[in-house]
């Protein structure tokens, strides 16, 4: 590290006045530069990811007592910064699953998370992770990540990036302690994992 | 691990009528290959001309079919597919479409066991570059400078010289150099910057996977299909450098399935200056006109799924009047054929066939000839390369080579082992043993420049061997955050039978004629960050640091010393800072410092690029660009011939309208 700073200040040096004297101009660009812009559309990895979360609503059977009443909603919850812009609304509007209509909630604090059906996890510290995970383990709460640690951590279903296209690994027996059925059809696609074991 | 070497658009050019795509549609659905052909069809015809020493030329592209299913949805990621669209895929199907082949997104980039930088089509018009090699300028890890009006020295890793011939170029997975010098003529690759979707640029061999010439690095040059650029475009500017351009472009729908784009483009490029700052007559202009056309047989919306094979095929031909009665004609053939097979939990083997028939045509001058003037060069091909996770997502194994057959020096091995460790998510630590080889180009077995008609002054002399090169590199990809990437990589080369120009018999030294009597190594490494400081602001640099030990081998006697294929600056660095200051206001910034060159040489220079871009209202753009601000004048590259040049500060403005 330090042969290279050297080698940069050196360079500094070495560069001509002019540039230092043209230093208002990137202070200019700095003051201008005000914090704008436009939601982002998601990447496509996100928008893939969107519509996998819709699948696992038609694929995973929820028990019973889950909803209140028959027209009661099933919840798509993100915890952590959304990734999916509009998008994840966008791919559940209007659908619904044995009668209950498909909505998508964000959330801030683990509390209100334990009532939802699915939680996309998007944390990048592993023990907020943890802390999300340990709060709900006993609700019948899907709970979706893409960290490499969750499976681990008690988490249900990872998306995997592999050769640059989605993975699902699932934690099938924790799936059935709390009741939740993926379908064969999932299952068959996934990669079963067990819990305590490397993945 | 090597998604970016597979980013490549598939191409078959044949001779091409609605009858036989049909026919053929019919063939591959027949076969039940759930194949999604894309025929592409592009000509580009480009007149050039300069006033006073050069030449005229015209390039003819013709018929691409290509069968990259996957491509087309990277290429519509900036616009989000319709939710509709992804929810009829089965499960299956999402699982098999593959994310891009280098996203945008850096963690995808992170994973990439490459010293890979991705030019977006935003960097480029953000750095107010006029001409593709201009955009070059913004790669950190490529020496670029430009040798007068319209010549270019490019390369990547040293080896830089107006003849650079160790860096292989391809735009659309059409390889553009000529088997003349085994380098580009970088006057004709022109383009609407406009359509150009990205440039990737890797430093560091890919003989592997990219066959001979791809020694030091590969630029991959990327244009959008014509079904992303529909509707008017039309750019006018005039500057101080560029006394006028003016191009329009319309794409449109010509059936369901069929779309076009259409395009004519003309500039005229302003002089340089002589070392007494007295402007020369090497001003230059250029008339283009080009047709795309893309047609994808099947009903599927944008979203198709990614095949496990490719065929790639294409026909160029290239004349190029040199305007002193020396001509070149060039007729490429090339089909290529790539398949994966996925095996075990995660492993991968990938192989692939190439073949390329190059016929290469020169009108000789009575002193400066090329013998045969006809030759034909064949070029096969064999690759195989097998992935290994050896920790699935955490460790990966990648042995391959190719194995290359040429009219020139027979087989060719370019084997490649790579390792790549990814310890967490945001982090891949990479490293690549690698050889590849520069086989002979023409100018070094059939060149002669002659005295008198019977007396030999310079000659291409049969024992050249191919250069070679054995690279060991490592690496790291990190994205500590969402916002900010970093990459590292360093490399350590040795080189052998590098070209030497041996004197001949005493007492007159002559004829000159060409070797392999330099050797040595060049080691260094290249910094490269990118940073979303604010969603309107982006930053990215680089900086490269280049060191070379080169030898004159004891049984040569090169005229040059060993210096003559290369002047490379030790140091260099860019940075590019674009913002969007206002929704109506965007200012980019260029700065790029490169150290002095050795031999001829030239002192170090730093060169400010100054864009500000007003839109004015939905469909016009006003650009100001100021290029080269810092100086008023400087040298960028001495050529041993001609004359050298100063490259003048300068400042343009463009017009632009998108209808």
């Amino acid at each position: 590290m330090q042969v290279i700073m050297s080698i940069l200040s050196r360079l500094i040096q070495r560069l001509p006045r002019t540039v230092w004297n043209g230093r208002y101009w990137l202070t200019v660009l700095f003051v201008l530069s005000t914090i704008s812009g436009n939601a982002q559309n998601p990447s496509l990895e996100y928008q893939l990811k969107a519509v996998f979360l819709f699948n696992f609503t038609q694929f995973v059977d929820w028990p019973a007592e889950s909803f209140p009443n028959n027209k009661s909603p099933l919840v798509i919850g993100v915890i952590g910064e959304n990734p999916f812009g509009k998008y994840l609304e966008q791919a559940v509007s209007g659908e619904t699953k044995n009668g209950h209509p498909v909505v998508v909630q964000y959330y801030r604090d683990e509390e209100a998370a334990k009532f939802c059906h699915m939680l996309f996890i998007n944390l990048p510290e592993s023990d907020k992770r943890k802390q999300v995970i340990e709060k709900i383990k006993e609700e019948p709460v899907l709970t979706v990540s893409d960290a490499s640690d969750f499976s681990i951590q008690g988490g249900l279903v990872r998306f995997v990036t592999r050769k640059n296209k989605i993975k699902l690994q699932i934690n099938l027996e924790a799936c059935k302690e709390l009741g939740l059925v993926p379908s064969s059809k999932l299952l068959k696609l996934a990669d079963i994992i067990e819990p305590g074991k490397t993945n | 691990m090597f998604s970016v070497e597979w980013s490549f658009q598939g191409f078959v050019s044949l001779p091409c009528n609605a009858d036989f795509c049909n026919r053929l549609a019919r063939v591959f659905s027949r076969a039940d290959l759930d194949c999604n052909p894309i025929l592409s069809i592009e000509m580009t015809n480009p007149i050039i001309t300069h006033p006073l020493r050069s030449h005229a030329s015209w390039t003819f592209v013709t018929l691409l079919l290509s069968f990259a299913p996957a491509l087309s949805f990277s290429q519509a990621r900036n616009k989000p597919t319709a939710p509709e669209t992804l929810k009829k895929l089965t499960l299956e199907q999402l699982m098999d479409i593959e994310v891009t082949s280098v996203s945008k997104r850096p963690q995808h980039l992170a994973e990439v066991a490459s010293a890979i930088q991705v030019i977006s089509r935003k960097d480029i018009i953000q750095s107010g570059a006029k001409t593709l090699a201009e955009a070059l300028r913004l790669a950190s890890n490529l020496q670029v400078a430009q040798v007068n009006s319209s010549q270019w020295a490019i390369s990547a890793r040293g080896f830089d010289n107006v003849l650079a011939n160790k860096l292989l170029v391809l735009i659309d997975g059409r390889t553009v150099y000529t088997p003349l010098y085994a380098g580009v003529f970088w006057d004709v690759q022109n383009l609407i910057l406009e359509d150009v979707d990205r440039i990737e640029v890797i430093s560091g061999p890919g003989g592997t996977l990219w066959g001979a010439n791809a020694v030091n690095g590969v630029i991959n040059i990327i244009t959008k299909s014509s079904k992303e650029t529909k509707g008017l475009y039309a750019e006018a500017a005039t500057g101080t450098s560029l006394p006028g351009l003016g191009s329009v472009r319309y794409g449109g729908q010509l059936a369901k399935n069929l779309s076009y784009r259409v395009y004519g483009t003309g500039f005229r490029m302003g002089h340089t200056v002589d070392s007494n700052a007295v402007k020369v007559n090497d001003d230059w202009s250029m008339l283009q006109g080009g047709l795309r056309l893309d047609w994808e047989a099947s009903d599927k919306d944008v979203v198709s799924l990614q095949q496990n094979f490719q065929l790639q095929a294409y026909y160029d031909h290239t004349f190029r009047d040199f305007r002193n009665n020396f001509t070149e004609d060039l007729k490429t053939f090339d089909i290529e054929w790539q398949q994966s097979y996925e095996h075990g939990h995660g492993n991968q083997l990938n192989y692939g066939l190439n073949l390329r028939m190059m016929d290469h045509k020169v009108t000789n001058l009575l002193l400066f000839q090329f013998l045969p003037e006809r030759k034909k060069l064949y070029l096969y091909s064999l690759f195989l390369q097998e992935e290994v996770a050896l920790v699935p997502d955490r460790l990966h194994l990648t042995l391959g080579s190719k194995i290359e057959h040429n009219s020139y020096t027979g087989f060719e091995f370019q084997p490649n082992g790579r390792l790549s460790w990814t310890p967490a998510k945001s982090q891949t630590l990479w490293m690549s043993v690698s050889r590849a080889v520069r086989t002979p180009a023409r100018i070094d077995r059939d060149f002669f420049l002659l005295l008198t008609p019977e007396l030999p002054f310079i000659g291409g002399s049969e024992s050249v061997k191919s250069e070679t090169v054995i690279a060991y590199e490592l690496g790291w990809r990190s994205l500590p955050r969402e916002d900010l990437s970093l990459s590292l990589s360093t490399f350590y080369n040795t080189y052998d039978h590098i070209r030497s120009a041996e004197p001949g018999p005493e007492p007159f030294f002559i004829p000159i004629t060409f070797a392999n009597g330099v050797k040595g190594k060049t080691y260094g490494f290249e910094l490269a960050a990118t940073y979303q400081i604010t969603p309107s602001w982006n930053l990215r640099g680089g900086y490269t640091f280049l060191k070379k030990d080169l030898k004159v081998k004891p049984e040569s006697r090169d005229i040059n010393a060993g210096s003559a294929e290369s002047n490379d600056p030790q140091n260099q660095f860019v940075v590019q800072s674009s913002v969007e200051v206002l929704k109506w206001l965007e200012l980019g910034t260029l700065i790029r410092y490169v150290d002095r060159l050795p031999k001829p040489a030239v002192p170090s220079y730093t060169r400010l690029d100054l864009r500000i871009a007003f839109k004015l209202g939905k469909s016009f753009e006003l650009n100001v660009v100021g290029q080269n601000l810092l100086d008023k004048q400087h040298y960028e590259f001495i050529p041993s011939s001609p004359a050298p040049r100063q490259i003048e500060r300068s400042i343009y403005g463009k017009l632009i309208c998108r209808l």
